[in-house]
């Protein structure tokens, strides 16, 4: 079944890469301007339910970030993976934006493209969370805003026409639901990894860094301003939750004696030596040898 | 400042001028709201309870719970004997499962419906607190932080000129402390500016109370008005993947096995290491369930079993939060792992890094050796 006017959204955002170890204080904060980025992880699997969705049942990508003007970076890779075009929306009056002043300005894009596209959104892909944030309230509080349905943890999902069926983790199991479009999904890190990038995309995506005018065609850059966001609700200004103190957790990441390099069986003695199994060992029955 | 030292400033420096003074508190309950798992009450409902039962103590304010299900028998007495005072009921067929928009719809009408509006509302950081708490945080604009592992009240000094009106010092305000930077720093987040102040509690962290049969408590119903837009979305199937055979939160010793493991092969070898041990099980992640190579019931972590055995053997098993939340608690954790930048080493006691199929079977050979020798 193909329904060419599926309109897909999938929202991704530009985090810092803490893999790599540039830019992370000892501390475990997180220097900006020195550290790598990376697109959201957890986006990944996003942007592959929004690209699967695309082949399967047809219809247009559009990716969307949020961020300083470097996150274009992931719009590009977006393509390169098949997105069709990606949105930035790039503002300083965005600093400090808390996940409700986030998802009033991710909010009001989508509003701005549903009227461009003359179509809302049908499907609109987030991640589960973000790796800075590390919230999982931007998808629902962006579906709240626009009213529209909401799958979160969705770890598999097929379209029957337009009823979405999706299966979502609980705790002890999952659930199968089955919900009308339009819905806002939020994709967990169970779903199927990111494929690898495509040979059009890759080439696309040459071609719009030699000629920045076909760029612009894919990728627009707008501020608030745009899609006719008030200023008051997005950034510090819009946001009701502050951060107040931060302190070091202590036992975190200190206190494992790792054993590298070495001969197996030195290891594995040292490990057996500093560890009570004494206490555990399995004297009753006879163990084969 | 003492005195002096005020007396000390240079006289055409202004002394600061007083900040304004915010009283957050009005009244307004502190609300938690209990789950149910299968129609059983899912333990962070209780946590919570005692949680809330000390802000409000603290707030002078009630303590209300909420509990949205179909028939509910005594669980809203067993949630008055666990401290709430008001225990709200929404007691509907259309509810008998967890769904956003009903319960949402019961929450945010609940809310409305006070003369204030609830000073606190709690949920527990699972897969339906986090998928139901920014919906009603965004339906009432208000703040909400994830995750949280400590909370208290206190007062809270806004200084940031950034925005003027909102400098000055707010008392009664909720002291939400959760992880960040990868669980290297703990963060206070703060949400003076409007109530109800909200956030989901990471389950395990709090201890519930003694029950008190005695406590005088109130349970009120609450009307359920639910449109057909709210029951659109329906379930067609739930999968509680349980088996009690394998009592993970019994054993001394989990071995654990992870995606390293490759194949379903290695969960024999698992087993083998696991037979070195009195009362030893094997658990596993998430990932290598879902790839069919061992059941759910074997699972450890957010989504499966909360473990605290003495000794813990995370065999190719990376270290995801998800995972952790259900083992850190063990003893002893001993970790191998061929990356030696794996999360686990961060919280593990003991680590090897290298390949598991080469480190497991040495540790085997080593662990019959002892035992044949004693
Ligand atoms: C809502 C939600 C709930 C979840 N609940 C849970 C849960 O309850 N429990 C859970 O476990 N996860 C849960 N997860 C999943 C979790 O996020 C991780 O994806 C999962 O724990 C990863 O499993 P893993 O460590 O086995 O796999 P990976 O992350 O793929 O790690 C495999 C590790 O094996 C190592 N390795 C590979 N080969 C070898 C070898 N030969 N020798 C030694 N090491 C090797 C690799 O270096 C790697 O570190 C949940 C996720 C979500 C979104
Ligand atoms: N600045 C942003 N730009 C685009 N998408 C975002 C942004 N922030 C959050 N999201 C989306 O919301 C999801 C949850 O983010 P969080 O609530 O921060 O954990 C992410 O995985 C993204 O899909």
């Amino acid at each position: 079944m193909t329904n060419a006017n599926f309109n897909i959204y999938v929202l991704i955002k530009q985090v810092p890469d803490t893999g790599s170890k540039a830019g992370v204080n000892p501390d475990g904060t997180i220097d900006r301007a020195r550290a790598k980025r990376m697109m959201n992880p957890f986006d990944k699997f996003a942007l592959q339910a929004a690209l699967h969705t695309k082949k399967e049942y047809g219809g247009t990508v559009t990716a969307i970030s949020m961020g300083p003007p470097p996150a274009k970076e992931i719009l590009l890779e977006a393509i390169e993976h098949g997105a069709d075009a990606g949105v930035l929306l790039s503002d300083r009056r965005l600093a400090a934006s808390d996940t409700l002043a986030t998802s009033y300005a991710l909010t009001k894009v989508i509003e701005y493209l549903n009227t461009e596209k003359n179509h809302p959104a049908d499907l609109i892909f987030a991640g589960l969370q973000t790796t800075d944030g590390d919230t999982a309230q931007v998808g629902p509080e962006i579906a709240e805003r626009l009213g529209v349905m909401q799958v979160t943890y969705c770890e598999d999902f097929s379209l029957e026409g337009t009823t979405l069926v999706a299966r979502r983790i609980v705790e002890g199991g999952h659930t199968v639901v089955a919900t009308p479009l339009p819905a806002l999904v939020t994709v967990a890190n169970a779903y199927t990894p990111l494929a690898y990038k495509s040979l059009r995309g890759a080439k696309k995506v040459q071609y719009l860094a030699r000629t920045p005018e076909v760029e612009a065609e894919y990728i627009s850059v707008i501020d608030l301003d745009v899609v006719n966001a008030d200023p008051m609700l997005a950034g510090l200004k819009g946001s009701p939750t502050i951060v107040g103190k931060t302190w070091k957790i202590g036992e975190v990441g200190g206190s494992c004696v790792v054993r590298q390099g070495q001969s197996v069986a030195n290891m594995v003695t040292d490990v057996l030596d500093a560890t009570p199994v004494d206490e555990f060992l399995n004297k009753k029955e006879a163990v084969p040898v | 400042m003492t005195d002096a030292e005020a007396t000390k400033k240079p006289a055409e420096q202004p002394a600061e001028p007083e900040l304004p003074l915010f009283e957050t508190n009005v009244g307004g309950q502190v609300m938690i709201v209990a789950e149910l798992t299968d129609g059983q009450l899912a333990p962070v409902g209780l946590e919570l309870l005692s949680m809330g039962r000390e802000l409000a103590d603290k707030l002078g304010n009630p303590l209300s719970c909420v509990v949205i299900g179909h028939n509910l028998g005594d669980v809203p007495n067993t949630l008055g004997h666990y401290g709430a005072d008001i225990v709200y009921v929404a007691d509907h067929a259309e509810l008998a499962q967890y769904r956003t928009m009903p319960y949402k719809r019961v929450m945010c009408d609940l809310m409305e419906s006070l003369e204030h509006p609830p000073h606190i509302v709690l949920m527990g950081s699972t897969t339906t607190g986090r998928d139901l708490a920014p919906r009603v945080a965004a339906h009432f604009l208000t703040g909400l932080t994830a995750d949280v592992i400590e909370m208290d009240i206190g007062p809270y000094e806004h200084t940031n000129k950034a925005d003027p009106e909102k400098v000055g010092l707010y008392e009664g305000c909720l002291y939400a402390v959760r992880p960040s930077f990868g669980e290297s720093l703990k963060a206070r987040i703060l949400g003076p500016w409007k109530n109800p102040q909200m956030a989901t509690a990471r389950p395990g962290v709090f201890v519930p109370l003694q029950p008190d049969t005695n406590r005088s408590f109130e349970v009120k119903a609450i009307p359920v008005n639910l449109t057909a837009e709210d029951t659109a979305l329906t379930i067609r199937d739930v999968v509680v993947e349980l088996n009690k055979n394998v009592d993970l939160t019994a054993a001394d010793v989990v071995i654990a096995g992870g995606y390293g493991l490759a194949d379903a092969e290695g969960f024999k070898l698992m087993e083998e290491l696991a037979s070195c041990f009195d009362n030893a099980v094997v658990g596993a992640s998430r990932k290598a369930v879902d790839a069919g190579w061992i059941p759910y019931v074997h699972q450890v972590g957010q989504t499966g079993k909360t473990v605290r055995p003495k000794l813990y053997i995370a065999c190719g098993i990376s270290g995801a939060i998800q995972h952790r939340v259900g083992m850190s608690k063990a003893d002893t954790i001993i970790a191998i792992n061929k990356d030696p930048d794996a999360p686990i080493f961060g919280f593990a006691d003991h680590g090897i890094v290298g390949d598991l199929y080469q480190v497991v079977p040495e540790m085997i050979a080593q662990l019959k050796r002892q035992i044949t020798a004693a």
